[in-house]
């Protein structure tokens, strides 16, 4: 029942299905440079039973479980049940989570998720095949009536239970665990991040969770709350209530998945540049704001759903607000890295190249929340690059930040350096580039999800881009081999981690790696902020350029002998 | 920590976790309640302070402390399901503007009775419960546990009136598949019953619990966070009651 056993079994969780996901991502990338063709190595593993070619309806399944495994199940646990778990108990000085059993029933809830998933691969049907957002009235019983589809509602639902649980656990825990004199604006960007994150889950995913319950209802038991037309009984009711629900949810979620890598950037910015994190206050309010708004701008999502043209300009003059407090952060992060000693470590290359693809995601982001441009771009691939590089990359490259920075705490060894480096570097050109490969057939007009593309007349001079394309995404799964390498190796092998590799202060770093069981064997009275660095005092004073959030000055008495001391060396 | 877990009852198991804040830690609580600088939850203000080992692994913030922070966490519970019944009244609100005519004229009504009944029930289950709530706090184990039973007892005419009701319409020939008006009928009274069907197991746990004197005046949090529980699901019934049969 310890939070940080709970945070290793989510990142073991969320990694496995990564690489799930991952793998069902390089067999749509193979469709759509070789259509049709005999998937090498993977299909006869998965797909024997059509000679290891992907069928349109085994196709549907690909892209619908890519993307559900990878928002629901792999960044998920990773970036909120796994940093979430281990970090914030850590960071604001507290031995466990509030509640520690709901913790662990959040896991093992999260694990039945998981295992609802897998068993829907093994349906007569396959797996859910309505898209990601399942959609009705495709995903009710007349688009896709398989089994498969109502065990991944079932498991989205779950899942929903289990976040919601991990939710309150975490809000309940920053507001009432706190170590004496841990303000709030003396917890880390993480846990500011994380703490919103939360707050968000435990307003949002319910609405999920009622979206998913009525589409259970309408697929059990014959209710018709998303089945209109020629299926429905005296009108039925309305697929696009299914629209709404779901983005109320969606657009909340998409900034719950990244938020947690912005705290992390934030930090690792400050971290490595030596440098208090700049105007961190407003890095906060950015934050907030951005949490606030998240959950009046889904419509931009439905412009063309026949929404009334004055809402939708409405939801387009929010949507393009939000990207202020964005602009406040993106600010804020350049302007601490300004002058600072940069050290260039593994998890600061990360949080930098989390920077980097973020920028681009944002800006191509902007075409979508202007009408009269998405209305063009609307369901072609620039959608799927744009989300890709935002949802995606920026999400894992911040992940991978925190899993490499937080890899010595968690369990008590040191990565290897150099593993990291060929790994960053992999990562973030070949998601830049496949990204902006997708963006490019998205602007020339390929729409997604589509099984062969080249079937169109007009899509067909599109094959080269989307071959190299897909030979990006191919190398891309090949970099993260380096990955799994120095996980394993330093899991096993790796040199001892001391309390502190990374030279921070924050209350994490001022005890043994791995934390005891209790983690804090006195609880910490903390004096200061989390982004302690270069304060001429502190130098003067211990001869470093960090100090801890808890760690006290030496007395005047001290620092006067310290001073003497110092001045008779130099004689 | 499997002393907590072993009194979780399986269903309602999301909320005794909550529940179980407290009677789970009664054990420990008594070690740390010994005083010292390990009690209390300006533990460490000194600094540096050390402690001795059983006070360091018998640390936990104090009672009162302890019963707000479950306090706070059924809070975000009822907030957070209220989100999910307010999108289910959302879906109801839109269904309903796009019919024709609401209710359906040529559909059968919903039994008003019942529902009138019904809607009393759960009101005199909840003064029910605050009653309980004043009795544990009087100490007076024997009338809590009494009224509490008959809590859970008229949670289980409701959930009886409620198949009633279900069955009568279904008799009428109004089945979940006989369009909106019928989507919305079975679908929000079925998911708010499941709610009373946890509340119901949970209340009959409480039961047994109080009879045997878990509860007295100072620690009853369970039945304090099982009343906001119920409550909650009162106060939706209320809304549902008003919107789906009244308006």
């Amino acid at each position: 029942m310890d939070h940080k056993v709970i945070g290793k079994q989510f990142l073991w969780a969320g990694l496995l299905f990564l690489l799930f996901g991952g793998t069902l991502a390089m067999m749509i990338r193979w469709q759509w440079a070789f259509p049709g063709e005999r998937v090498p190595l993977l299909g006869d593993i998965f797909l024997s039973r059509t000679g290891g070619r992907i069928t349109p309806s085994n196709y549907n399944s690909l892209f619908t479980m890519h993307g559900l495994i990878m928002v629901f199940f792999a960044i998920t646990p990773i970036l909120i049940g796994s940093l979430g778990n281990f970090l914030i108990p850590l960071q604001i000085g507290a031995r466990d989570m509030a509640f520690p059993l709901l913790n662990l029933l959040s896991f093992w809830t999260f694990l039945a998720s998981q295992i609802l998933v897998i068993i829907s691969f093994f349906m007569d049907q396959g797996s859910g095949a309505a898209g990601w957002t399942t959609y009705a009235p495709l995903s009710t019983n007349i688009g896709t009536p398989g089994h498969g589809q109502t065990l991944v509602v079932c498991a989205i639902f779950v899942t929903g239970v289990a976040s919601i649980m991990g939710g309150i656990n975490y809000v309940t825990t920053v507001i009432r665990l706190r170590a004496p004199g841990m303000t709030y604006f003396r917890m880390p960007a993480t846990v500011w991040s994380l703490w919103i994150t939360a707050i968000l889950n435990v307003l949002y995913v319910p609405v999920l969770g009622s979206a998913g319950l009525l589409l259970l209802l309408d697929r059990l038991f014959g209710t018709q709350f998303f089945i209109a037309g020629a299926a429905a009984v005296r009108g039925g009711g309305d697929p696009l209530l299914f629209q709404h629900l779901f983005w109320i949810f969606g657009h909340p979620e998409v900034y719950i998945l990244i938020l947690p890598a912005w705290g992390v950037v934030t930090d690792m910015v400050s971290f490595f540049s030596r440098k208090p994190a700049y105007f961190y206050k407003g890095s906060v309010y950015a934050m907030i704001i951005v949490a606030v708004m998240s959950g009046l701008v889904y419509g931009h999502h439905m412009f063309v759903s026949g929404m009334n043209p004055l809402l939708g300009q409405g939801f387009q003059l929010l949507t393009l607000l939000i990207s202020v407090p964005a602009e406040l952060l993106f600010l804020n992060w350049l302007h601490t890295m300004w002058k600072g000693s940069i050290r260039p470590t593994v998890p600061m290359l990360f949080a930098l190249g989390t920077i980097f693809v973020f920028g681009l995601g944002g800006l191509t982001g902007l075409y979508l929340g202007t009408i009269s441009t998405d209305l063009y771009l609307h369901d072609t691939m620039w959608v799927v690059g744009h989300f890709h590089l935002t949802m995606a990359s920026a999400v894992f490259l911040g992940s991978f930040a925190a899993i490499y920075f937080w890899f010595p705490k968690m369990f008590g060894r040191t990565t290897n350096e150099s593993l990291g480096r060929v790994h960053f570097w992999f990562s973030v050109t070949f998601l830049t580039l496949l990204f902006c490969g997708q963006l490019l057939a998205g602007y020339a007009g390929q729409q997604r999800r589509l099984y062969d593309p080249f079937q169109y007349t007009f899509l067909q001079h599109l094959l080269p881009l989307n071959r190299w394309t897909s030979y990006f995404a191919f190398l891309l799964a090949l970099g993260q081999v380096p990955f799994i390498i120095n996980f394993f190796k330093s899991l096993f092998a790796g040199q001892k981690a001391p309390s502190n590799p990374w030279e921070i202060g924050t209350l994490e770093w001022d005890i043994p790696s791995p934390p005891p069981y209790h983690n804090f064997e006195v609880v910490p009275h903390v004096v200061r902020g989390p982004h302690e660095f270069n304060n001429p005092e502190v130098k003067r004073a211990l001869g470093r350029d960090w100090i801890g959030q808890a760690e006290l000055l030496p007395d005047a008495e001290n620092r006067q002998e310290a001073v003497a001391a110092s001045a008779g060396k130099a004689d | 920590m499997g002393l907590s877990a072993s009194q979780a009852p399986a269903l309602p198991a999301l909320l005794a976790a909550f529940a179980n804040m407290a009677s789970g830690r009664k054990g420990r609580m008594g070690m740390s309640r010994g005083g010292g600088p390990g009690s209390g939850g300006s533990s460490g203000t000194g600094g540096h302070s050390t402690l001795e080992g059983a006070e360091i692994l018998a640390y936990r913030p104090p009672h009162e402390r302890s019963e707000a922070t479950a306090k706070l966490g059924m809070v975000l519970f009822l907030g957070s399901w209220a989100m999910m019944f307010g999108a289910l009244f959302f879906a109801y609100g839109v269904m309903r503007s796009r019919a024709p005519a609401w209710p359906p004229i040529d559909q059968p009504r919903l039994p008003l009775a019942t529902g009138i009944i019904n809607t009393a029930v759960l009101a005199c289950s909840s003064v029910l419960l605050f009653g309980a709530l004043g009795a544990i706090r009087r100490n007076a184990r024997a009338a809590a546990s009494l009224l509490v039973g008959l809590t859970a007892v008229f949670g289980a005419a409701f959930l009886g009136l409620q198949m009633r009701s279900w069955s009568h319409m279904a008799l009428a020939g109004f089945s979940p598949s006989s369009g909106p008006y019928a989507s919305v009928f079975y679908g929000l009274t079925w998911l708010h019953a499941a709610h009373v069907v946890v509340g119901v197991l949970a209340l009959g746990y409480l039961v047994l619990r109080t009879a045997r004197g878990a509860y007295s005046a100072p620690r009853h949090l369970p039945i304090r966070l099982w009343s906001m529980y119920w409550h909650f699901v009162g106060v939706v019934w209320g809304l549902m009651f008003v919107l789906i049969y009244l308006v």
